[in-house]
């Protein structure tokens, strides 16, 4: 008998010695784990405070891009080179940070640099990884500047007093001086050809959209682009709009491409049905060509909104003064954006 | 009783197992109940230890509640504004320790008005000594990003020290939780509150600034500068962090300097093409007032800014800044 159930009993001791070594592994494992918290999460961090030093210091190592090596001539490093990813750009930026995380941003690269003649004389240089062009245009467009200087070796850049601002391909970049400075100036427009020199970029990227809008009375510059909650309706997303003076009127237009058209009709309604919802009013319109684009006039508090589609494109006006200028803008976006549906085979 | 195998087991024996289970037991929940955490981490602040801000308000006299001066030249402006409200001297009293607290939120020069303007500090510095005679100003913030660097560049360090206030960057002895009576969102929350809790007066100076989330930044986002943490998560709910702040911060005095405003860009800027000249200094024993005023200068109205209205109506001060009729003066 008990040479049968010796067998057994060595079976029940290797099983209880597994469970023991689990229950072993566990704990271990939660010491471990105990050990290693992130006492960031619970707003108990010093360093996360920023009362110890920030960790963007300890993560500078991490950039791939040397920014020392994009410093102009006759300047040097006023300060070590700055990493920050999403969970730690609001230590730079601070309330600004949801505007860039919110567009696709990846990290930043940020430096110091000053003139080794004069100290006083400084600048920054912010290098944003938005991943893609359409990210970078967004946030820089949605920055940039009214009354400045075009930058011509850019697609999308300008001059202001003291700084420079671009786009290069993913990147958006922003060079900040400390004042008004020629010396300075010179500097930052020799850092910014080292950047686009220096730093490779997929030149075949494309902002389609943009030749989309009708030419006439068209503000230089004034492209906008919302990729989420444009006007404030969490699902009008990826809207390009551009300023237009007309007539004495300034008016706001919109374009928005969807996979198809049925997908721009139902993006159309839901916004048509979101004015309507916070107080707007419906109206006639007056234009034919309008009504063929199906095209909906809602007066919003005193503006006019029009939204209509033509093929894959939804598209309109948003707070204008004026209904009857809106309409004629509209009815000649529209125009100009069916051609373009039927150009795609797409209407 | 028998075991598996069929022999009998002895009491003596049954009762032994028994006993070592019922220790094994034991142990356990003994170890258990050492180990047991009830708050959980990040929440081990034991009630005492919670810091509350002292009352540093002063006593609220009709017709100098609120001064608007006008003119470009800041150093003027605030003495004036101060001078209407009744004098630095309604304010500090001989022997006080003041603390300051400019926006000192970002490492940028002065000339991008993202900070507050080193002359303006420096000014109420001398001000608090000369005529105040505070034993000791003490000039203090808390950036998230490299204080010192903050400090430093945007020129608050500098200004501050030759006026002979004391410069205090934030350290980790400095912070301590704090509990806001019916707060929903500063409960237990690390607030830099060292330099504030040994002070008898406190002045929180800012310049008039848009900002992308909350739609402005004034006296009261000012605030916010406090907070200790990953801060950034009170961005989801901006406007009752502002609130809150503003009920958790009772101010002797607050500056509002609206004589270059960030109309764009904010809170961070970057251009001075971002800038527009309003020439607009604000004094205030009422941060509410204060701020609904500030907001005209950013063509902003106080529906815009919901912060104001729930500090309003928790009792903060009000939005309605003509009802305390502003004390005015420009400055040629």
């Amino acid at each position: 008998m008990s040479s049968v159930l010796a067998p057994a009993r060595r079976l029940e001791s290797a099983v209880s010695i597994c469970l023991l070594g689990i229950l072993v592994l566990v704990a271990v494992g939660v010491l471990l784990k105990q050990a290693d918290v992130d006492m960031s999460r619970f707003g108990t961090d010093p360093v996360a405070a920023g009362v110890i030093g920030p960790k963007s210091q300890a993560m500078t190592t991490q950039g791939e891009i040397s920014l020392t090596a994009l410093l102009p001539p006759g300047f040097k490093k006023l300060s070590e080179s700055e990493f920050y990813n999403a969970e730690n750009l609001y230590e730079k930026i601070d309330g600004k940070a949801p505007l860039y995380i919110e567009s696709g941003f990846e990290r930043l690269l940020t430096q110091r640099f000053a003139s080794i003649r004069d100290e006083s004389l400084w600048a920054e240089l912010f290098i944003y990884d938005m991943a893609n062009l359409r990210n970078a245009f967004s946030v820089y467009s949605r920055q940039r500047r009214a009354d400045v200087e075009i930058l011509p070796d850019t697609r999308f850049g300008y001059r202001t007093g003291n700084g420079l601002y671009f786009v290069h391909g993913k990147y958006y970049v922003e060079l900040v001086g400390s004042s008004q400075s020629a010396e300075l100036s010179v500097a930052m427009s020799q850092a910014s050809e080292r950047i686009r020199t220096k730093l490779a970029v997929d030149k075949d990227e494309q902002i389609t959209e943009l030749a989309l809008f009708p030419q006439e009375g068209l503000v230089s510059g004034s492209n906008r682009l919302y990729l989420a909650s444009a006007f404030g309706f969490k699902d009008l997303t990826n809207i390009f709009t551009a300023a237009y003076k007309l007539g004495g009127q300034t008016l706001t237009a919109f374009i928005g491409r969807r996979p198809d058209a049925n997908d721009a009709q139902k993006m159309a309604e839901s916004y048509y049905r979101f004015l309507i919802e916070n107080g707007g009013v419906a109206k006639p319109t007056a234009d034919e060509s309008l009504k063929s684009w199906q095209g909906r006039v809602v007066d919003f508090y005193g503006t006019t909104e029009i939204v209509l589609t033509a093929g894959p494109f939804v598209a309109g006006i948003h707070e204008a003064d004026d209904r009857q200028a809106a309409e004629q803008l509209a009815a000649v976006l529209a125009s100009k954006l069916s051609e373009s549906a039927k150009a795609i085979g797409n209407d | 009783m028998t075991e598996a195998n069929g022999k009998k087991i002895r009491r003596r024996d049954l009762l032994a197992r028994i006993s070592k289970a019922g220790a094994a037991i034991a142990g356990c929940g003994v170890a258990a109940y050492l180990l047991y955490d009830p708050v959980g981490p990040g929440a081990t602040v034991e009630a005492e230890q919670l810091v509350t801000l002292p009352d540093f308000s002063v006593l609220q006299q009709p017709g100098q509640t609120i001064a608007v001066v006008q003119g470009t030249d800041r150093q003027k402006t605030v003495d004036k504004a101060i001078e209407l409200l009744g004098g630095i001297e309604r304010f500090v009293k001989p022997g006080d320790v003041v603390a300051i607290k400019p926006n000192v939120a970002f490492a940028s020069p002065p000339m991008l008005g993202a900070t507050a303007n080193p002359d303006l500090v420096a000014e109420v510095v001398r001000l608090c000594y000369s005529r105040g005679k505070a034993k000791k100003v003490i000039v203090t913030d808390n950036p998230i990003n490299d204080p010192a660097s903050c400090f430093m560049l945007s020129g608050v360090s500098k200004a501050a020290s030759e006026a002979r206030a004391e410069v205090v960057l934030p350290k980790p002895h400095l912070f301590r939780h704090t509990t806001l009576a019916n707060g929903k969102l500063i409960r237990n929350w690390p607030i830099f509150s060292g330099p504030f809790v040994k002070a008898d007066k406190l002045i929180g100076i800012a310049p008039v600034k848009h900002h992308h989330r909350a739609g402005a930044s004034m006296s009261m986002k000012n605030w916010y500068g406090l907070l200790g943490g990953r801060r950034n998560i009170f961005h989801q709910d901006i406007n009752t962090i502002i609130a809150e702040l503003a009920m958790m911060v009772k101010p002797t005095l607050v500056i509002l300097d609206g004589t270059e405003v960030m109309m764009t860009n904010g809170p961070t800027g970057g251009s001075i093409s971002d800038l527009r000249r309003a020439d607009t200094l604000i004094a205030s024993t009422d941060c509410v007032a204060a701020d609904s005023y500030g907001c005209t200068l950013l063509d902003l109205k106080v529906s815009n800014l919901p912060y104001l209205t729930q500090a309003e109506k928790a009792g903060v001060g009000t939005t309605d800044y003509e009802s305390l009729k502003p004390a005015r003066a420009t400055i040629s």
